[in-house]
């Protein structure tokens, strides 16, 4: 005999998986989508959906280059903008939030909670007055734009303040100081080696946001031969490609295999790092 | 010797000091060179500007455009965040039910998250191209027989506002659900024994534990999602032409100020206003919200601030 509860129970839990499977399906198809379009050529495509690749993968290549935009221009700026935004974010993150978390020094709780209230305040809306401003110093259609205000990135601060009251070991400080290492020479040897892992963490968020951030790029970048991938994205949607879908839809995958890939490999670390404010305290 | 004068904590100006400097020039002049801009009447071609106090503030409000940007914007982002919110607290509640017992949640948290990280604007370029008129979305409706003919989807008001909803709502809703299962993994479970023991239903147990509970997480949710909302560019940019078609209806707060920015004449004064006017409606309603949901009891505080860790991850803005 089954009873009334556990029946209820077992009919709950199909609905949920059911439930589970259609969010799924919505989920993931259009990036299965995406994938297998790129290598289908363009025939195949207006003939009917395929859940399966085929071989055209290099012909869409070959149409992709042949009207003229350059994707692996592109792909080398924004890996190039992204990187150097990572190192920018991370480093300049864990100084900062070094600096909170180590010295008691006046006017520090102030401080963070500027940072805080600075997370929460929507830069965007003075991205017209940062334009002004950059070309007046001949900054605009320059990278140095996109990069250098990520040395005051609010997020990474937190982010970085949240993971190394976790880990900092007081006591090796002091040694360190003991044994004369300077100031900045602790936070470079004793502290850094320490926060690997919120490093990566942080590194992989900073990434993905530089690689993905278009607003910012459109606004401020403007020979094509500095586009980066997003900007290259909105090209593709022009005239120019109209009716080549194989290589269209092969130039979306550039932009977004890299991220699946790396998905796939630290989806553990960015699904930790993004609950982890919660966790803690 | 003078150095041992020097109290060590004073050091953390040093470490301090970069971020500060970064924060002048490249956060707060900005922001007060945008404010000034507004009030003049800049244009990418004139070298004099005149200052004209309010009257580009004037002119928006006289601007249907500028109304119909704002009404657009608050219409996409309740229709995505509601739904959004709804799934999540969903989602969030089976994930951590102890009876049902859900298997896998990592791995379907994990695959829902997915579409957050990939490009926004390779979204918007990929779903232009499913819901193209010879696209696959068409091609399936019509074998299938849900469709007589081919449908202009992005040329209709309804199916192209509603397919931004469901993109945002499609790119957030795993997001939202991640943060709310730690909010929920959070709460105590003595407190559900507790009430278990008095005899309390699943549903009490959610209206009475969990939800006043989550209270913090759910405003930072909001919070977050409101501004990404009203700041929403990428998608609705790049769905269709770049000016928010058909008739304007998927037109936001951010593509009226890029096209004031780039207009012929390069409207930049007009389009600080903009940006001035979205900023102080933005946040007099996060403050709004954040008064009627205010905790009088200040412990709850601490952890909202706690979960702002993750957007410092990502440094973007959730819609």
């Amino acid at each position: 005999m089954i009873s009334r509860y556990r029946l209820e129970t077992l009919g709950m839990r199909t609905f949920v998986y059911v439930f589970l499977i259609v969010l799924l399906v919505i989920t993931v198809v259009p990036i299965w989508l995406l994938v297998v379009n790129a290598t289908r050529s363009t025939t195949e495509i207006q003939q009917g959906l395929s859940a399966l690749p085929s071989t055209h993968l290099f012909e869409n290549f070959r149409i992709l280059e042949s009207k003229g935009l350059h994707m692996g221009r592109g792909f080398a700026n924004s890996l190039f903008v992204a990187a150097a935004s990572t190192v920018v974010a991370v480093y300049f993150g864990f100084l900062t939030a070094y600096g909170i978390v180590i010295y008691n020094f006046k006017g520090r709780n102030l401080f963070m909670g500027f940072v805080v209230l600075l997370v929460l305040i929507p830069m965007q809306f003075s991205i017209v007055g940062f334009f002004h401003y950059m070309s007046r110093f001949g900054l605009t259609d320059n990278y140095a734009a996109l990069i250098m205000p990520l040395i005051a990135s609010a997020a990474s601060v937190f982010f970085a303040k949240q993971y190394l009251e976790s880990v900092i070991v007081q006591e090796l400080i002091d040694a360190a100081r003991i044994d004369g290492a300077s100031e900045i020479g602790i936070f470079h040897r004793v502290m850094m080696p320490m926060a690997v892992p919120g490093m990566a963490t942080l590194a992989i968020f900073a990434f993905v946001a530089a690689w993905n951030n278009f607003f910012n790029a459109f606004i401020l970048i403007s020979s094509i031969d500095k586009y980066t991938l997003p900007m290259l994205v909105q090209t593709l949607r022009g005239d120019v490609y109209r009716t080549e879908y194989g290589a269209i839809y092969l130039g979306l995958a550039i932009t977004v295999v890299p991220i699946l890939v790396m998905y796939a490999l630290f989806s553990r670390y960015i699904i930790s790092g993004i609950a982890m404010g919660a966790l803690k305290e | 010797m003078r150095r041992a004068k020097f109290n060590t904590h004073s050091y953390g100006y040093l470490f301090i000091a970069p971020f500060i400097i970064g924060f002048l020039l490249f956060g707060l002049y900005p922001v007060y060179h945008t404010l000034t801009l507004s009030l003049t009447d800049t244009t990418m071609m004139t070298r004099q500007a005149e200052f004209i106090g309010l009257e580009n503030f004037e002119r928006l409000f006289a601007d249907d455009f500028f109304l119909k940007a704002v009404s657009n914007s608050w219409l996409i982002w309740s229709l995505n965040f509601l739904p959004q919110i709804g799934i999540a607290l969903l989602l969030a509640a089976w994930f951590t039910d102890v009876r049902l017992k859900i298997r896998g949640t990592g791995t379907w948290r994990t695959l829902f998250f997915l579409p957050n990280l990939l490009m926004p604007a390779a979204v918007a370029a990929l779903f232009f191209s499913l819901f193209s008129y010879y696209g696959p979305v068409n091609q399936f409706m019509v074998q299938a027989g849900f469709q007589s003919e081919a449908v202009h989807y992005l040329q209709e008001i309804v199916s192209t506002r509603g397919l931004v909803v469901f993109i945002q709502w499609w790119t957030w809703f795993g997001w939202t659900t991640i943060i709310i299962m730690a909010g929920m993994t959070a709460i105590p479970t003595h407190l559900y024994e507790a009430a278990m023991v008095d005899g309390a239903s699943a549903g009490q147990m959610f209206r009475r534990i969990t939800l006043p509970l989550l209270k913090p997480i759910l405003i930072f949710v909001f919070v977050t999602s409101l501004v990404g909302g009203m700041t929403m560019f990428d998608i609705p940019f790049l769905l269709t032409d770049g000016r928010g078609s058909p008739a304007s209806s998927i037109m936001t707060n951010n593509i009226l100020m890029y096209l004031k920015f780039s207009s012929s004449k390069g409207h930049i004064a007009f389009a600080s206003s903009v940006g001035v006017l979205v900023f102080i409606m933005t946040t007099v309603c996060a403050l709004g919200f954040f008064y009627l949901l205010r905790d009088r009891q200040p412990k709850a505080s601490v952890k909202a601030e706690g979960q702002l860790a993750e957007i410092a991850a990502r440094q973007g803005e959730p819609a």
